[in-house]
């Protein structure tokens, strides 16, 4: 439960208590068990914080903007280093009073502090005329304030972090770069924020802001890689696409299976984005491999990103992964995540000097998808834990996608997508009246 | 108060204040110590978003040939003899994988090789500008950059490395030039 929803429970319990909704003790339970993590500074004191901050950066970086002809260099250098100093004392100060200073104050500082930082390189390039590209200022702007995540334990100055690396590594796809100034130095960079998460005593957990722009940020990063991997590799041109999309699918897969605490797993699918946007792509991944062509484009790509060490690397943490989701009996993301693994099963079927053929995948691909589909729906109606409109939605969009490819007349496929439709709503309509006689339903004595 | 994080803080703080010093450093000794080189430039103007106004500045060498024997890769570090002319304008004379014994030497990076050519990025790409005095830069950037004379880019080179210090037009230096048109 989020920090918002405990504060509302919270103050809503001594009314619930006056009501005789609630005995005393339950409402003791209740606070014990639902207490509110002060340590975590809400999100309205992080964005005013951030304004803050960020005006104060924004106006020093405009100032040097202006280039002060008509001072001379040293005094120059002085706007630089001056509000740098005041914003460590300032960080300074917030660490040494610890627990003592506010959440918001903590996140200000730390902002200001890498701000001024940038600032402060900033007018130094300019003063000296310095060549170079902004993403190689972009790159040592955030390696120096990666440390007040760390210390500071700021969110803010996290998400800046993440979406720099995952900026920095798009650009740096270009062919022909050495490995240590391309995307490949990704995953360092965003293991550089462990100490911060998941901390040194793993304990810490993230907002939901903040898992979505770490989600986002990976992926960018990730797939930048991905690209960059294939391009270095001059024998694959031709079939580049098709190598770097199959590792996009395997990445997506291994931030589907990242491995969770309890506490998070027990979290609902919405607070985990690396699951819903890993899921959804391999599920549209796994519809538009059911196409015999976009298969045969998948098989084509798969023998060359198996030369590559990033594939290795990728399939590696993924072996790792799959056997801690096995432990932790995620069955759910195991049966999607494996959709990115139906390739390797053609691979002896590999011919080097005949096109690939696409059709045994497409019915692999399809086949697997519906038996997801299927069993989303039965665990549901055998009283486990499923997810039967999302069952019944990636069946139906199975007998669209099979419609469309075959060649079938119109009036067929247009009975058919009708047939489906309905349903669809039928089935809708089904599982709300469930829902309602189960929510209706007494509790077990 | 816990040690470690405060260990962190001040490394941190430190690293903050070396990057920029070291450059502050660099510079200033190539602007001390080094050698004043001509270069004829070409170029048009943009803004960066994050150091304000800047004349992009391009010597009009971009190109050199590569010695016998010598193995370049796009991306590597070359060192680059400057010779000066009969006009006083500095060209890239002769290539080395390794820093010359003695004259004044740039260090370059090579952008593409083919057959026994490079081309090569300058270390220097802008000059700033004062935020009011950029129209007008700009106007007299595009009047003289095609002339006869073109415009010259006045740089202090130092063991490999070299700092823009100004730009100037038939020997007189920008800012002056500047100063009076916009009066």
């Amino acid at each position: 439960m989020s920090n918002n929803h405990q504060r509302w429970l919270l103050e809503q319990l001594p009314q619930w208590e006056r009501e005789g909704l609630l005995t005393p003790e339950a409402a003791r339970t209740l606070r014990d068990r639902h207490a509110v993590d002060d340590s975590q500074p809400g999100a309205a004191q992080i964005v005013m914080g951030a304004l803050g901050a960020l005006l104060i950066g924004s106006g020093l970086i405009a100032i040097i903007g202006f280039n002060w002809d008509d001072f001379t260099r040293p005094v120059r250098l002085l706007f630089a280093f001056v509000p740098l100093l005041l914003a460590q004392l300032f960080s300074f100060r917030a660490l040494q009073r610890g627990a003592a200073t506010a959440p918001w104050v903590r996140e200000t500082a730390a902002l200001l502090q890498a701000l001024t930082t940038g600032a402060c390189i900033a007018i130094v390039s300019q003063i000296y005329n310095l060549g170079g590209e902004w993403p190689d200022f972009l790159f040592w702007w955030l390696l120096l304030s990666l440390p007040l995540v760390w210390v500071l334990r700021s969110s803010s100055v996290a998400i800046f972090y993440l979406i720099g690396i995952a900026v920095w590594s798009v650009n740096q796809v270009e062919h022909g770069r050495p490995w240590y100034d391309s995307p490949l130095l990704y995953p360092v960079l965003l293991l550089g924020l462990l100490p911060w998460w998941p901390g040194w005593k793993m304990r810490t957990s993230l907002s939901l802001s903040v898992r979505w722009v770490m989600t986002l940020s990976a992926i960018f990063g990730l797939c930048s890689a991905a690209v960059f991997a294939c391009s270095r590799s001059q024998e694959h041109y031709g079939y580049y696409e098709d190598s770097f999309f199959w590792l996009w699918t395997l990445t997506a897969a291994a931030l589907t299976l990242l491995p969770l605490s309890q506490n998070c797993l027990d979290e609902p699918t919405r607070r985990k984005p690396q699951v819903l946007l890993g899921g959804l792509w391999l599920l549209g991944y796994g519809v538009a491999a059911t196409f015999r062509d976009a298969s045969g484009d998948i098989l084509r790509g798969v023998p060359y990103a198996l030369r590559l060490p990033w594939c290795w690397g990728l399939l590696t943490v993924l072996a790792a992964f799959v056997a801690l989701a096995f432990l932790r009996r995620r069955w759910a993301v195991l049966a999607i995540a494996s959709i990115s693994l139906l390739p390797l099963l053609m691979i002896p079927l590999h011919r080097p000097d005949v096109r690939p053929d696409g059709t045994l995948l497409s019915w692999l691909a399809l086949l697997h998808l519906a038996a997801i589909g299927i069993t989303l729906i039965v665990l549901e109606f055998a009283g486990k834990k499923g997810a039967p409109r999302l069952g019944a939605t990636l069946l139906s969009v199975l007998i669209i996608a099979r419609m469309a490819d075959s060649d079938l007349s119109l009036l067929a496929k247009g009975v058919a997508f009708i047939g489906v439709g309905i349903a669809f709503l039928g089935f809708n309509i089904l599982m709300g009246r469930l829902l309602k006689q189960k929510a209706a339903a007494p509790l077990p004595a | 108060m816990k040690t470690l994080p405060l260990i962190i803080f001040g490394i941190a703080a430190l690293a903050q204040w070396a990057a920029p010093l070291s450059q502050i450093w660099t510079h200033e000794q190539v602007l001390a110590k080094g050698t004043l080189i001509k270069l004829k430039c070409q170029a048009p103007d943009p803004y960066d978003p994050l150091r304000g106004r800047y004349l992009a500045v391009r010597p009009q060498q971009r190109e050199a040939t590569v010695p016998a024997g010598m193995k370049l890769k796009k991306g590597m570090q070359v060192y680059a003899q400057l010779t000066p002319g009969s006009d006083g304008l500095a060209t890239v004379s002769s290539l080395s994988l390794t820093p010359p014994d003695g004259g004044d030497y740039i260090r370059l990076k090579a952008q593409y090789v083919y057959n026994d050519k490079i081309t090569f990025e300058w270390p220097f790409d802008r000059f700033y500008v004062n935020e009011k005095l950029a129209p007008e830069a700009d106007k007299w950037f595009a009047e003289n950059i095609r002339t006869a004379k073109g415009i010259t880019a006045e740089v202090r080179v130092y063991n490999g490395r070299a700092v823009l210090q100004d730009l100037s037009l038939d020997g007189k230096p920008f800012r002056e030039i500047l100063k009076e048109r916009v009066k």
